[in-house]
């Protein structure tokens, strides 16, 4: 006989049994529930925080980014600070001569709020010189059919041209306006559009601003910079020849360590010693990250893991009462031909049936969970992480939930298994 | 004709605390294709043993017991298993009907553990043998809504539903008023008339003068075997 031919009366008696003991079954049930939805809901509510931290990283630049800033002199150098000539674009090409760790340098001079104007429309936005490098340092691109980059010809030939970030675009033009080849002005100045960077948005796990719901939520700061040739913001806005800082990406993230002593040391060779500048990395954010993110799981996992094994005890104990009532019910069934593996599948059935049927509760609970956690999250946080359930979670749930009724219903199967008919049958 | 079952020898002990019983000290018999025999005997006398031995519940001490041409005294489980859902029926003085399945549920209940069972040809089958005990007017009745000689009927539809070689009823009509403890009887006796063995299980007299042979036991022996 097919396993299946054996299976399917199986799990209609396991139905069945179900059924006639409601009350019993349900509260065999509850262990499974609780581990099934907690496991669930805690899965992908840690899952959606590491979606939502991956996504803040790789918007920081991700790990493989350095990040070089201008910074006030140690006390102990303040006396020194004539001789500070800041980060400057001399630092770009030393660094470019001796870090062969480093692929990309952004240099970054910020101008600061501007206002955009154009035909009596305008808007603020964040302005910043930038060369060619900063797409692949900010992981950004061009959107296809929306211009192009600021290129090294802008910057050699201080081009009055500029870039926008695609939150910046309709509040200047309106809707379903392409501005590459506008001119729009800043402090008087004409700047010629030549691109639109690409829309940044949340995706699949969403991220909201808690002010700001609607039109790009909380990646809206970075869809609505302007970008100008780096030359040009030196020249023509703040008058001397001094970086904000540099962005740098290296290739191999596993040599972070390496590229960033190089590049301290590069630098403090460059600065005569002076430390008028700081270098950071994403690497401490990540590294704190990854230890709340083990703990979560660590604890939550727990939690799951007690009320799945609480779960699997319950299971057995009400299969085991359920076998001991109808000892009379196995040795009619044995007397009329079954064999012991008949009835050890029956009653692994019966008890797959009640965590199979416990398991499709704790998922409804888990659902709920993860609304009120949502729900929590974005009264608590200004960027709320909201968590989606999948169904690859939601499936690993269940098929926990089938692991454990199968091993729970192992014992009381085997006993249904092993009883002696004419025992059987002799009891009251 | 060789019988349809010849046993000889036929031992079983049971180990009880310090003591050894012996349920059966020897027994030899045949019993014949579509014979109705009546196997007699006190409490205590092993016919109910050598009951379950030949119903394939429990195997023997010793000696041999050939059953359609085969020695089966010493089989395995699933063997034995085997034999009780193809060649063997049992009707029992409590019914055992499953409370929770249909009288056809129960009826198909034998057909369901053999080898390519088929749901919808074990329907049939169970309707079949329904009509026979003419309790077809109650497929889907529960056992609890059926009275004692309905249920006892529905018992031995599910031990003919498999077309076995031999029935065996233990004490069919202890559970039964007078009206229904003749109908039952009947319908057990008519059973041969198809080529079925019935072998009833009894300490009572008055029934077991119902079948053609009595055999009385009396402490694991066979005190008497009378044809009539």
């Amino acid at each position: 006989m097919k396993l299946f031919d054996r299976l399917r009366p199986a799990v209609v008696n396991g139905l069945r049994e179900l059924q006639a003991n409601k009350v019993r079954s349900l509260l065999s049930m509850s262990g499974i529930i609780l581990g099934v939805a907690s496991l669930v809901a805690m899965v992908t509510v840690v899952q959606g925080m590491v979606g939502n931290f991956r996504q803040f990283v790789d918007a920081m630049g991700g790990i493989e980014k350095i990040t070089v800033t201008r910074e006030q002199l140690p006390k102990e150098q303040e006396h020194l600070s004539e001789l500070s000539e800041g980060v400057t674009m001399r630092d770009v090409d030393r660094i470019r001569k001796t870090v062969p760790l480093v692929e990309n340098i952004s240099p970054e001079a910020r101008v600061g709020y501007e206002r955009l104007i154009i035909d009596g429309r305008e808007t603020s936005s964040y302005v910043t010189g930038v060369t060619a490098d900063y797409l692949p340092v900010a992981k950004r691109w061009i959107d296809p059919g929306f211009g192009r980059f600021v290129s090294d010809l802008d910057v050699l030939n201080m081009n009055d041209v500029i870039v926008l970030g695609s939150a910046v675009v309709p509040e200047l033009f309106g809707a379903n306006v392409d501005p590459v080849g506008k001119v729009i002005k800043i402090r008087g100045r004409r700047f010629t559009v030549i691109g639109v960077l690409n829309n940044i948005e949340g995706s699949g796990m969403q991220i909201r601003s808690a002010n700001s719901r609607s039109s790009g939520g909380a990646w809206r700061w970075r869809n609505s910079g302007a970008f100008i040739p780096v030359s040009t913001a030196q020249a023509k806005f703040i008058g001397n020849d001094r970086l904000s800082g540099l962005g740098l990406r290296i290739g191999d993230a596993e040599r972070l360590h390496d590229a960033v002593d190089q590049t301290e040391r590069t630098m403090l060779a460059g600065h005569k010693g002076l430390r008028d500048f700081a270098i950071s990395t994403n690497e401490q954010t990540l590294e704190d990250f990854r230890k709340t993110e083990a703990a979560f799981k660590l604890s939550l996992g727990g939690v799951a893991g007690i009320s799945l094994f609480v779960g699997g005890i319950g299971i057995m104990n009400v299969m085991l009462a359920s076998i001991n009532e109808r000892i009379r019910e196995i040795g009619v069934r044995k007397a009329v031909g079954a064999r012991g593996s008949d009835l050890f599948l029956q009653f692994l059935a019966e008890a797959a049936v009640i965590s199979v049927v416990g398991g499709i509760i704790g998922l409804v609970v888990s659902m709920g969970i993860v609304a009120l956690m949502n729900y929590i999250l974005m009264q608590a946080l200004p960027t709320g992480a909201v968590a989606t359930l999948d169904w690859v979670i939601m499936s690993q749930g269940l098929a926990f939930s089938v692991v454990v009724g199968l091993v729970a219903g192992v014992y009381p199967a085997l006993r249904a298994a092993n009883l002696d008919p004419i025992e059987a049958l002799r009891h009251e | 004709m060789p019988a349809l079952i010849a046993i000889r020898g036929l031992r079983k002990a049971y180990v009880m605390g310090d003591e050894t019983v012996h349920a059966l000290a020897g027994v030899d018999l045949d019993f014949q294709k579509g014979e109705f025999v009546a196997i007699l005997g006190p409490s205590g006398s092993g016919k109910s043993t050598l009951m379950h031995i030949l119903g394939f519940m429990d195997t023997p001490t010793e000696g041999s017991i050939v059953f359609d041409g085969q020695e089966v005294a010493k089989l395995d489980p699933d063997l034995r298993a085997w034999y009780r859902s193809n060649r063997v029926g049992f009707v029992f003085q409590s019914f055992n009907l499953l409370p929770r399945l249909t009288v056809l549920e129960n009826v198909a209940l034998p057909l369901l553990y053999r080898e390519n069972s088929d749901p919808v040809a074990n329907a049939a089958a169970a309707k079949v043998a329904l009509e026979r005990v003419g309790m077809s007017h109650r497929l889907d009745h529960r056992p609890s809504q059926l009275s004692g000689g309905e249920r006892q009927r529905v018992a031995i539809a599910r031990a003919i539903v498999g077309s076995p070689s031999i029935i065996f009823a233990d004490e069919p009509t202890g559970n039964l008023d007078v009206k229904n403890v003749d109908r039952i009887l009947d319908l057990l006796g008519s059973l041969i008339k198809e080529g079925i063995t019935v072998v009833l299980v009894t300490h009572d007299l008055s029934v077991a003068e119902r079948s053609h042979r009595v055999i009385s036991m009396r402490a694991g022996l066979v005190q008497e075997d009378r044809t009539r």
